[in-house]
């Protein structure tokens, strides 16, 4: 098993480090997948997660300059290894005036992702940064459960609005209740809302567009007035909305009526999956 | 108090006044010493010895940062002055680090000091005995900002008949604010540290440490330095942790033309506190001044220094001993002081000294013994009471001298495993009259107790 890679360009480099930040926000520890032409992020949806699942993926020609891997075996030429996420980021954290930053698989006594970082320095000197994450290797039999989720044949699709909006409405009913009804209809409208014994609330969000349906759908023919919603757990809600730093290239959102919400999402070319449950 | 600013500059004198009228009898512990300050903002800018003009504009804001440095060293603080200026000196509870910052009089607009007490009529050589709490202090030099914007003029005296430190603020708007600190009679100490002796010596502007230190948590409890001529790398040290698999281990290595001054006399790898090295930088980024570092080899204190014309500031720490196995992992850094703890724990039992009052500190944490700064739970009484012999009482300038750390014999010193490693930390009481009493019986000190405290070869803080 073997991977070693190298980001050479700033521009990438800085890219990689949002997308590791983001990771960080939404999962304490993740699968990292490295696969010849991928890298993924992958949290499943265990109890512990409380059911969310999350699917991250970038190509790795859009950001690595040397990219060399050996899965663990010929037929099955991945690799899965599971890490605390917020470790690589803040790796990557150190890497801001980087010439060029390599990381590779290493076993010093345990296995770990080295992280290492050729810093600009004023000096001719470079200075060299080195960081060891530890990381679990996740054996063969486990890969099942860490396959890419099926999309589920959505009742409703919709463009998220803004989503630093959102998060701030998300924020204030999070102080109110701890369930939230996510509700939108193919017309383009979504509302948030929640109910307690004291009080209602609930935000309006109009005019969102309507991402092209795939033919054959479930929403095909379907009231285009016709809520569909899911009552879920705020926190999960905020934590996803509070992971996105920056505006994505694309937002969408898709409900399962009282099943799951999921949340698509591009960062310029990296691609990301959440799902959320509804509660029972 | 309509005092008009005073800004000539060189009005920093000291004045001793030997015969200091105290009125009545006094036992000989009163403290008698008074020492009465003021700092004014915007002072006058001065030249450095290496001929850059500083303008201290900041004179609050240095006294803050200084106090606010030594707070990351112990709780507590001595305000102790002398010819040579206004030392604020603390020391951990486990002795394993300790911290003097020494403000020249020149940095204070008046600095006036009395050294001795009459009593029946005989002048008598005495201290001012005067230690803060810092949750007393800290408070009051807290905003440090809004301090430089409103405070005019700050005073700081202690009053000869109460133990009381009075440090008032004359603000803007003609606000005064006065704060009166109660203080605690106690000796401070001072450590004895060749500095100029190192074999290894850095120094290195903070922007660049600061760079190194993003590297590490917060959670990080010890850091390694190591050096050799050709670089110097500092990583995170994980002696002996159980969580070795959970940690991140760092490194970030130098090139010897980011120092300012690169003198690395034998390869070496020192680990030490890192919670004490982030103070010194956080006063070295806020005065602007570059850090040295002074060391030798492992087990030998270390000395992080900061030397301008103004003040000076140095932070002795221990540093852990590790039993020579020369790779340079981390991993088998830690087995190899795993071996080291054992032993220590057997030769305990063999002293027959009570074996279940191993320092809790020491060895319930993460089973890593080797802390080099006392957790917060110290409750249980321990083998390292013995280090915290808190108050050093003297009647007059007599060297206090701490048994578990004068371990020069370190191997059958008695004490817990954990002090036994910190060897050459050497304590004295400070006396006012500092050339009688160098008398140390262990040898482990320079024998010149004749030698004039100024010739840098045998330096105290």
């Amino acid at each position: 098993m073997k991977f070693r890679a190298k980001i050479a360009d700033t521009g990438c480099l800085n890219h990689f480090t949002r997308i590791s930040n983001m990771i960080a926000k939404l999962a304490k520890t993740c699968t990292l997948r490295i696969s010849p032409d991928k890298l993924n992020f992958i949290l499943s949806d265990k109890v512990a997660n409380g059911g969310v699942s999350m699917w991250c993926e970038l190509e790795q020609e859009n950001f690595f300059s040397e990219f060399q891997m050996e899965g663990i075996s010929a037929e099955n030429n991945e690799i899965y290894i599971e890490l605390t996420a917020e470790n690589l980021s803040r790796a990557l954290k150190t890497a801001q005036n980087a010439k060029a930053l390599k990381i590779k698989l290493t076993n010093k006594h345990f296995p770990c992702l080295t992280v290492s970082v050729d810093l600009l320095s004023i000096s001719s000197s470079s200075r060299i940064v080195t960081h060891d994450i530890p990381i679990k290797v996740i054996p063969r039999k486990l890969w099942k459960d860490l396959q890419e989720p099926v999309v589920p044949d959505f009742d409703v699709s919709i463009y998220l609005p803004v989503l630093k909006t959102m998060k701030s409405v998300v924020e204030k009913m999070k102080n109110i209740s701890s369930y939230l009804i996510i509700e939108a209809n193919l017309n383009g409208e979504l509302n948030l809302k929640i109910e307690t014994e004291l009080v209602c609330v609930t935000t309006h969000f109009k005019d969102l567009g309507r991402p092209p349906l795939a033919s054959g759908s479930a929403s095909q023919g379907r009231n285009p007035e016709q809520m569909a919603e899911v009552r879920i757990d705020v926190k999960k809600l905020l934590q996803f909305l509070a992971g996105q730093q920056v505006n994505p290239t694309k937002a969408l959102c898709n409900i399962v009526n009282n099943k799951i919400v999921h949340f698509d999402l591009l960062h310029e070319d990296v691609s990301l999956q959440y799902f959320i449950p509804a509660l029972s | 108090m309509a005092q008009l600013l005073d800004r000539e500059p060189g009005l920093g004198g000291c004045r001793r006044r030997p015969h200091h009228p105290v009125t009545g009898l006094r036992s000989v512990t009163t403290t008698a010493a008074t020492l009465f300050l003021r700092l004014v903002g915007s002072p006058p800018t001065l030249p450095t010895a290496n001929g850059k003009r500083v303008d201290w504009r900041r004179p609050y804001g240095v006294f803050g940062k200084a106090v606010q440095a030594l707070s990351r060293i112990s709780d507590e603080m001595w305000l102790d002055p002398s010819e040579k200026g206004l030392a604020l000196r603390s020391v951990n509870a486990c002795r394993s680090a300790y911290g003097c910052v020494l403000l020249s009089p020149l940095f204070f607009q008046h600095y006036q000091w009395s050294a001795s007490v009459e009593i029946n009529g005989k002048a008598t050589p005495s201290n001012l005995n005067c230690q803060l709490a810092m949750k007393s202090i800290l408070p009051i030099f807290r905003c440090l900002n809004s301090l430089e914007r409103n405070v005019e003029k700050c005073k700081i005296v202690t009053r000869s008949d109460k133990s009381e430190v009075l440090i008032q603020f004359f603000c803007r708007h003609g606000i005064k604010r006065t704060h009166n600190v109660c203080f605690q009679e106690s000796q401070p100490l001072q450590v004895i540290f060749e500095k100029n002796r190192c074999t290894n010596t850095l120094t290195i502007q903070p922007r660049v440490l600061a760079e190194a230190i993003v590297l590490f948590t917060s959670s990080q409890e010890e850091v390694t330095l190591a050096a050799t001529p050709l670089n110097v790398c500092l990583k995170s040290s994980h002696e002996g942790s159980v969580d070795l698999t959970n940690s991140v281990y760092s490194e970030m290595s130098v090139g010897p033309d980011e120092f300012d001054f690169f003198q690395i006399g034998v390869d070496t790898e020192v680990t030490f506190c890192f919670k004490e090295l982030k103070g010194m930088l956080t006063f070295s980024e806020a005065i602007h001044a570059p850090i040295s570092i002074y060391f030798d080899f492992p087990g030998k204190p270390m000395a992080l220094s900061i030397d301008d014309m103004l003040l000076e500031a140095n932070f002795i720490l221990a540093t852990l001993v590790v039993v020579p196995s020369r790779t340079s992992s981390p991993q088998s850094l830690c087995l190899s002081q795993k071996l080291k703890r054992s032993d220590l724990i057997q030769s305990n039992s063999k002293t027959g000294k009570n074996v279940t009052s191993k320092a809790p500190e020491c060895v319930s944490r993460k089973a890593a013994p080797e802390r080099l700064r006392p957790t917060k739970s110290s409750t249980k009484t321990s083998a390292l009471e013995n280090c915290s012999t808190p108050r050093m009482k003297r009647a007059e300038g007599g060297i206090s001298e701490v048994p578990e750390s004068s371990a020069g014999t370190a191997e059958e010193a008695p004490g817990s495993p954990y002090l036994r490693k910190f060897s050459c930390m050497f304590f004295g009481a400070v006396s006012s009259d500092q050339q009688e009493h160098f008398k140390y019986p262990s040898d482990g000190l320079a024998n010149g107790s004749q030698e004039d405290m100024n010739d840098g070869s045998f330096s105290t803080f």
